[in-house]
């Protein structure tokens, strides 16, 4: 250390941070001694301990060292998930530049940056560069990219934990290794926040025969998390409707704290948590916003704005905020609902009190009662610091056609040496010499059936032996459609009179009629016309109005959480003293436990109930909403091959039922056997509709691998003639075509993801070990309560809904 | 080659005529020996290809196939096309095409054009095919590519729309099925070729849909 801490480089930062006021972190310098020793690595840290500055000023120090050994152009590049968080790190970048006396260039390219600057840095590359996955792709489809990647001695991996369970996860892996194959000396380093599994993390971002390092800080951030306690406790939790009584709670503590941020999950939550505070409190009108994916990129950037000026009292949001720059003001945080997952939890709660040594302070308010038990697991388990691992996809061929033909559009690839480093990159380790010439045969000439589609001709093979793409139409599209994030239909809303407001998806909006009335960003809008993919809207003064729902907003507990919430439930009945969550639920957990019983942490519970509705089967395997939807058809499909049943299924994070109108055959003698896990993925397969859910996934992989083009919204629908869906490409590609990869690769994504085989396979394991109780109770436990809300919730509209529940919970409590 | 096709159907009435449709996309019109069909899309999988888009050829050749069956099958003189005979540019699908219209040299056929057809005239005469701009009558019946507005006197034959029901069933459970609309003035055909969509939506006022499966047809 003591030599490092001699050199010039090291004394010009040092000096700098002292005049700040300013001593570095050890996870720092240490860094800043590794990186100049040339490894690669990873810096673990908690946000606001200055990680940005542990692999920036690395590559400073090195440069103010060894400034010869540096060439013109482009040095390091600096990979973040967020676009946000660019121009924020930029400025950070270009004030340390400036007042070291650095003649750096420091900039940001990604979709926002105007075409004059793009063209500009295409002459001459900035010496830093912040920019995304995608925009590096893009990058790559440009004509003699290679010159600028040749002298880039860095490349940094901002929030790698937020990319590594993604496919931008895969993007950013084969970037890594295109760039390290043009600039063989490359240092690659990733930054992270903890996760569960951080070697392997490092080991995907760095699977090259090079020095790594991992560099965890010793500073921990503090997190304070108290959940809010409703007036009383219902012993039948209502599901999803503690909403109102808790509004009054929320807002001493909006008063109280200088601002707050109001995280839920969904972005139809939260438009109607913004209703609910502003009914509650009109005062707070004009220093309250709503913010999510789906509101204008203008008016999200003028709330995080209003943010960092501390002009706002409270944000309602979605993971919209999870990420990104730090706001100076927040200094609490209000998660309604689940958070789903210890990460994202801790994860949010980071946004309040962000600078180093201060407390993170978050509100959990629970939507129903049982969630005050996930509030006790979350709280054990930041304890314990266990959290979630992220599972890195793999053999994703979508993205390998896609990558290949952008090579091929940038000036072309020879094979040989493309498999080469492809075959480097974790992703793509197992991929075997066969599916490669099968990519390249796939965008050559169409497929592998035996009749070659002479139209075909996407990459062509040139006399030099490159391949390339020689249509303007094709690149031109290409360029369009690189990237691997997919989403629906989308329209823009907008004023008639001018003026964006955000987007919705088309299939929410194909429901409603001219003159609806709907809510968007807080505001109540009447359709006026739709439009070239554009939805035109005026103000409307109707009191009713709908919220849209968005797709994919309903996420699973991850596994992490669900062991801890196991735990807490098994001695919920004896809480500590400081467990004021399970104190709290005393009565419902004990009338849990006197009218059926409460699954110890080796026990595995199943109730069978019957009613006026039918012979319901509740099983509690406490695994997530997904598992559970393929347990559910797992255990009807056993069931049905004892007896001919018809069944109606529900679940949520906690367990799953089964209606029949006829008595189900599940008894003492045959319950091991209905739960085992032998056959278990032979069963599965039988009772699932895997071609269906492979369609689905097969959407995303459609897109990816250029099959289908997607129309960007506000735009008129372009290329009309080449309009297919996925589905049908699914349908044809299965009849005509099987063997495809790309098919296969939907297959094997509904196993591993949708299915969570692992996780699935886990479960039963568990369910072996454990003893199954079955009891027969004579009305609705606690514990089944909220799942027979959730069922009848799927066919009715919500004013009868919490009619229903209540003429329910009397009878049931009787 | 590919296997047979079962051909079932189901006879309807449409003011005094009679016609038969089959769970194959098509329906036979026995007073005239006539096959009517709609939305065929000849050239659609090349046109993809061009565009860099791989769908597998044998699309065509077994929507091709299939139609040759219906036409011995039902021992058919003529061919009822609403519209959409052709996709989009010439390209090498429609090659194919000829090499098949030449086994049929004395079927005639009779297309109202859509609007995907845009192909000149000498196009159509090339392939010996009696092209309609509008619509075409015969008998109480009016052929036309998109229905616009209801007719009092004729019963409207149209195609364009792609139609397909959405049935639900028990336990989340749904399937979409291409079918035959039918009203007491109107029918929609649904697309002949596989390589298309369903449209679930826009379903005319008090229709009855028969969809169809590879081996069935039934009324919903």
């Amino acid at each position: 250390m003591s030599n490092f801490n001699q050199t010039q480089g090291y004394q010009i930062i040092q000096n700098w941070m002292q005049e700040k006021g300013h001593e570095p972190f050890s996870f720092q310098s240490q860094t800043w001694e590794r990186y100049q020793n040339n490894f690669s690595g990873m810096v673990v840290a908690p946000t606001g301990f200055g990680k940005t500055f542990s692999v920036f000023l690395a590559v400073v120090i090195d440069y103010l060292n060894h400034p010869d050994k540096y060439k013109k152009g482009l040095k390091l590049i600096w990979i973040s998930p967020l676009r946000s968080l660019a121009k924020d790190l930029a400025k950070a970048m270009n004030d340390a530049v400036d007042e070291i006396g650095l003649d750096w260039a420091v900039e940001v390219r990604n979709g926002d940056t105007a075409t004059k600057d793009r063209r500009r840095q295409e002459r001459l590359m900035p010496d830093v560069l912040l920019t995304t996955p995608e925009t590096l792709h893009l990058l790559f489809s440009q004509k003699k990219n290679a010159r600028w990647f040749k002298n880039v001695t860095c490349i940094a991996v901002d929030e790698w934990h937020e990319l590594l369970g993604s496919k931008r996860g895969v993007l950013t892996e084969i970037a890594i290794s295109r760039i390290r194959n043009l600039s063989p000396k490359l240092r690659i380093w990733g930054i992270s926040a903890t996760i569960g599994n951080l070697e392997e993390a490092k080991e995907v971002l760095i699977p090259y025969d090079v020095k790594t390092t991992m560099i965890r800080a010793k500073e921990k951030k503090k997190i304070k998390i108290t959940s809010l306690l409703p007036d009383q406790v219902e012993e039948l939790s209502w599901a999803g409707h503690l909403g109102k009584q808790m509004s009054s709670k929320i807002i001493p503590i909006i008063y109280e704290n200088t601002t707050t941020l109001i995280f839920t999950n969904t972005r139809n939550q939260s438009e109607l948590w913004y209703q609910i505070i502003i009914d509650e409190e009109p005062d707070l009108i004009g220093q309250i916003a709503v913010h999510h994916g789906s509101i204008d990129k203008v008016q999200r950037n003028w709330i995080e704005e209003a943010i960092s000026q501390g002009l706002l009292k409270a944000v309602v949001c979605t993971s919209s905020l999870d990420l990104g720059v730090d706001f100076k003001p927040v200094d609490c945080v209000i998660q309604i609902g689940s958070a789903k997952g210890i990460a994202r939890f801790m994860q949010r709660a980071g946004r309040s009190g962000h600078s180093p040594f201060e407390t993170s302070k978050m509100y959990a308010v629970p939507t129903h009662s049982l969630q005050l038990i996930e509030v006790a697991a979350v709280k054990e388990a930041v304890k314990q610091h266990e959290i979630e691992a992220r599972q890195p996809y793999v053999l994703t061929y979508d993205i390998l056609v896609q990558f290949l033909v952008t090579l091929a559009v940038g000036g072309g690839f020879k094979p040989e040496e493309t498999y080469a480093f492809i075959k480097q990159i974790h992703a793509f380790h197992y991929l075997t010499k066969e599916e490669f010439d099968w990519c390249i045969h796939f965008i050559t000439q169409g497929g592998n059936t035996l009749k070659s589609y002479e139209e075909f001709h996407k990459v062509v093979l040139e006399e030099d032996g490159f391949y390339r793409v020689k249509s303007r139409r094709i690149a031109m599209n290409h360029r369009m459609n690189i990237g691997v994030i997919v989403s629906e239909v989308i329209l823009f809303v907008k004023f008639f009179s001018g003026g964006y407001i955000g987007m919705v998806e088309e299939y929410f909006i194909s429901k409603l009629n001219k003159g609806d009335a709907f809510v968007l960003g807080g505001k109540v809008l009447e359709i006026q016309q739709i439009k070239d993919m554009t939805v035109l809207v005026k103000r409307s003064k109707k009191k009713k109005a709908i919220t849209p729902s968005w797709m994919g907003g309903r996420l699973p507990l991850t596994s992490g959480l669900t062991h801890f919430l196991r735990l807490k439930l098994s001695d919920a009945l004896t809480p500590n003293n400081r467990e004021r969550e399970l104190k709290f639920l005393y009565p419902l957990l004990k009338r849990q436990e006197t009218n059926s019983h409460i699954p110890r942490h080796d026990e595995f519970l199943i109730e069978m109930i019957e009613t006026k509705e039918g012979f319901h089967l509740f099983v509690y395997p406490f695994e997530g909403r997904l598992v559970h939807e393929i347990m559910a058809s797992l255990i009807a499909y056993r069931i049905s091959q004892i007896k001919k049943l018809t069944f109606t299924i529900a679940m949520n994070d906690y367990g799953f039922e089964l209606l029949s109108d006829q008595e189900i055959p599940l008894t003492e003698e045959n319950m091991n056997a209905i739960f085992s896990k032998e056959n278990l993925i032979k069963d599965v397969t039988a009772s699932i509709n895997a071609s269906e859910m492979a369609s689905r996934k097969f959407r995303d992989i459609a897109v990816v691998a250029g099959l289908v083009i997607q129309t960007q919204p506000g735009k008129r629908k372009t290329n009309k003639s080449l309009q297919s869906s996925s589905g049908l490409l699914f349908r044809v590609l299965n009849d005509y075509e099987p063997s495809n990869l790309l098919l296969k690769q939907a297959y094997n994504e509904v196993f591993d993801y949708e299915l969570e085989k692992v996780r699935l396979q886990a479960a039963f394991q568990r369910i072996s070990k454990s003893k199954i109780i079955l009891k027969k109770a004579s009305n609705f436990t606690p514990l089944s309560f909220p799942l027979k809300v959730d069922s009848l919730r799927g066919t009715m509209s919500n004013e009868d809904l919490s009619k229903r529940i209540e003429r329910i919970q009397k009878q049931a409590l009787k | 080659m590919m296997q047979n096709i079962s051909i079932i159907s189901k006879t309807i009435w449409c003011n005094d005529e009679v016609l038969e449709l089959t769970n194959q996309r098509v329906i036979y019109w026995k007073a005239k020996k006539s096959l009517i069909l709609s939305d065929l899309h000849i050239g659609k999988s090349a046109h993809f290809q061009k565009s860099g888009i791989p769908i597998p050829k044998n699309v065509l050749t077994r929507d091709l196939e299939r139609l040759k069956q219906l036409i011995l099958h039902f021992k058919a003189e003529n061919l009822i096309i609403v519209g959409d005979l052709f996709h989009a540019e010439y390209n090498s699908d429609l090659d194919e095409f000829k090499t098949w219209r030449i086994q049929f040299s004395n079927l005639s056929i009779q297309l109202i054009k859509g609007n995907h057809d845009r192909f000149s005239n000498s196009i159509y005469e090339q392939f010996q095919i009696e092209v309609f701009k509008k619509d075409l009558v015969l008998n109480c019946l009016k052929f036309v590519h998109d229905f616009v507005t209801p007719s009092t006197d004729y019963f409207t034959i149209s195609g364009h729309t792609h139609p397909g029901v959405f049935i639900k069933g028990k336990g989340k459970q749904h399937i979409k099925l291409p079918c035959f609309q039918v009203t007491n003035t109107q029918l929609i055909l649904p697309a002949f070729s596989l390589f298309t969509g369903l449209n679930t939506r826009n379903a005319p006022k008090n229709c009855k849909n028969y969809c169809f499966t590879n081996d069935g047809i039934f009324e919903i």
